[in-house]
């Protein structure tokens, strides 16, 4: 009866009312505070891989700013198409690539999350006012092939949940 | 009596308010209408299909330049095509642009339409480009856009695009 009531259940006022509030909750947070990502690429394997599914949480940086080495959600194009990138300077530093490895403001940065051989290298350039460098974990490839770079603060929309 | 002479000035001031509410909205959307129905122009145009002939190709190529106006600004750092450009000069570039290609698909979306002043609408949006090359390779690229379109002679073209950069090397 219960398994019965479960799958076919009596179209009450009180059902459409449960129904409705569950619909509207689901559509605010996974429409707004917590919307589904597919990953498409190879840019920031290893730590996620071409195909994979995630959520972009959108209140992460609601009272505090992106900082070095967090992975963030780049708004790109629209509200749906976004850059999954790893945050590597923030605003007022300079940044570069000698022979694969980063430098900031000088000093060697320890990235343990690229695995994949690298040999970049990038002049020196300052990260201007609210914005931050965002660069993929995988740089197994020419330069030029990579999409990376200084980035709006306001176009960081969130973080992916794992 | 004097009531009623009241009323009837009332209801007819909400009557002519409401009509007024509706035609300005209707004005907008008629008109944000006729900007996007050039964007989907330039998509049907700019497309390729698999064993077009040339007749075809060669009408599109024309289409596609009467629908930017007589200069136009062009910003695309990303394939180093900046600058002012005459209706020819972006089709003979849409021509060259669509040669490499056995078939080629442009679309539009996320419209957001604004009127700044009369005559002038800026539109920002995300055009996706996909595609394979005569050679087999796929190509699929998003990007945001930010047009400017002024309506000259009853016609909404294109004066001002920009392919906006989101990540600056």
């Amino acid at each position: 009866m219960r398994f019965r009531q479960f799958f076919f259940p009596s179209l009450t006022i009180r059902f459409l009312i449960r129904a409705s509030l569950v619909a509207l909750f689901a559509y605010l947070f996974f429409g707004h505070l917590c919307t589904p990502l597919l990953i498409k690429g190879h840019s920031m394997e290893p730590t996620y891989r071409d195909g994979s599914v995630n959520f972009c949480w959108k209140l992460r940086y609601l009272f505090s700013e992106a900082k070095r080495y967090d992975v963030v959600a780049v708004r790109f194009a629209g509200n749906k198409v976004m850059l999954l990138k790893r945050v590597v300077a923030v605003a007022g530093e300079g940044i570069e690539f000698r022979n694969g490895e980063l430098f900031v403001d000088g000093k060697k940065i320890d990235e343990p999350y690229v695995r994949y051989p690298c040999n970049w290298n990038l002049p020196l350039r300052k990260v201007e006012k609210d914005c931050v460098y965002v660069v993929g974990d995988n740089r197994n490839m020419p330069i030029e092939n990579h999409h990376f770079g200084q980035a709006p603060m306001k176009r960081i929309i969130g973080g992916p949940l794992w | 009596m004097v009531r009623i002479k009241y009323l009837i000035i009332a209801v007819l001031v909400v009557v002519f308010g409401v009509w007024g509410i509706w035609a300005a909205i209707h004005f907008v959307q008629s008109e944000e209408k006729k900007v996007k129905k050039q964007f989907h122009l330039l998509s049907e145009w700019a497309s390729k299909e698999t064993g077009e002939n040339t007749f075809a190709m060669a009408q599109k190529i024309k289409n596609v330049g009467t629908l930017f106006a007589g200069h136009c600004e062009l910003k695309a750092d990303l394939i180093s095509f900046s600058g002012r450009y005459t209706p020819e000069e972006i089709s003979s570039y849409a021509a060259r642009a669509r040669f490499p290609f056995s078939n080629l698909s442009l679309k539009f979306y996320d419209f957001n339409v604004a009127f700044p002043e009369e005559g002038v609408a800026k539109v920002s949006l995300t055009a996706k480009l996909t595609g394979r090359s005569t050679t087999g390779e796929d190509m699929d690229e998003t990007h945001e856009l930010e047009c400017v379109l002024k309506k000259m002679e009853k016609k909404w073209l294109f004066s001002e695009l920009e392919v906006v950069e989101v990540l600056k090397k």
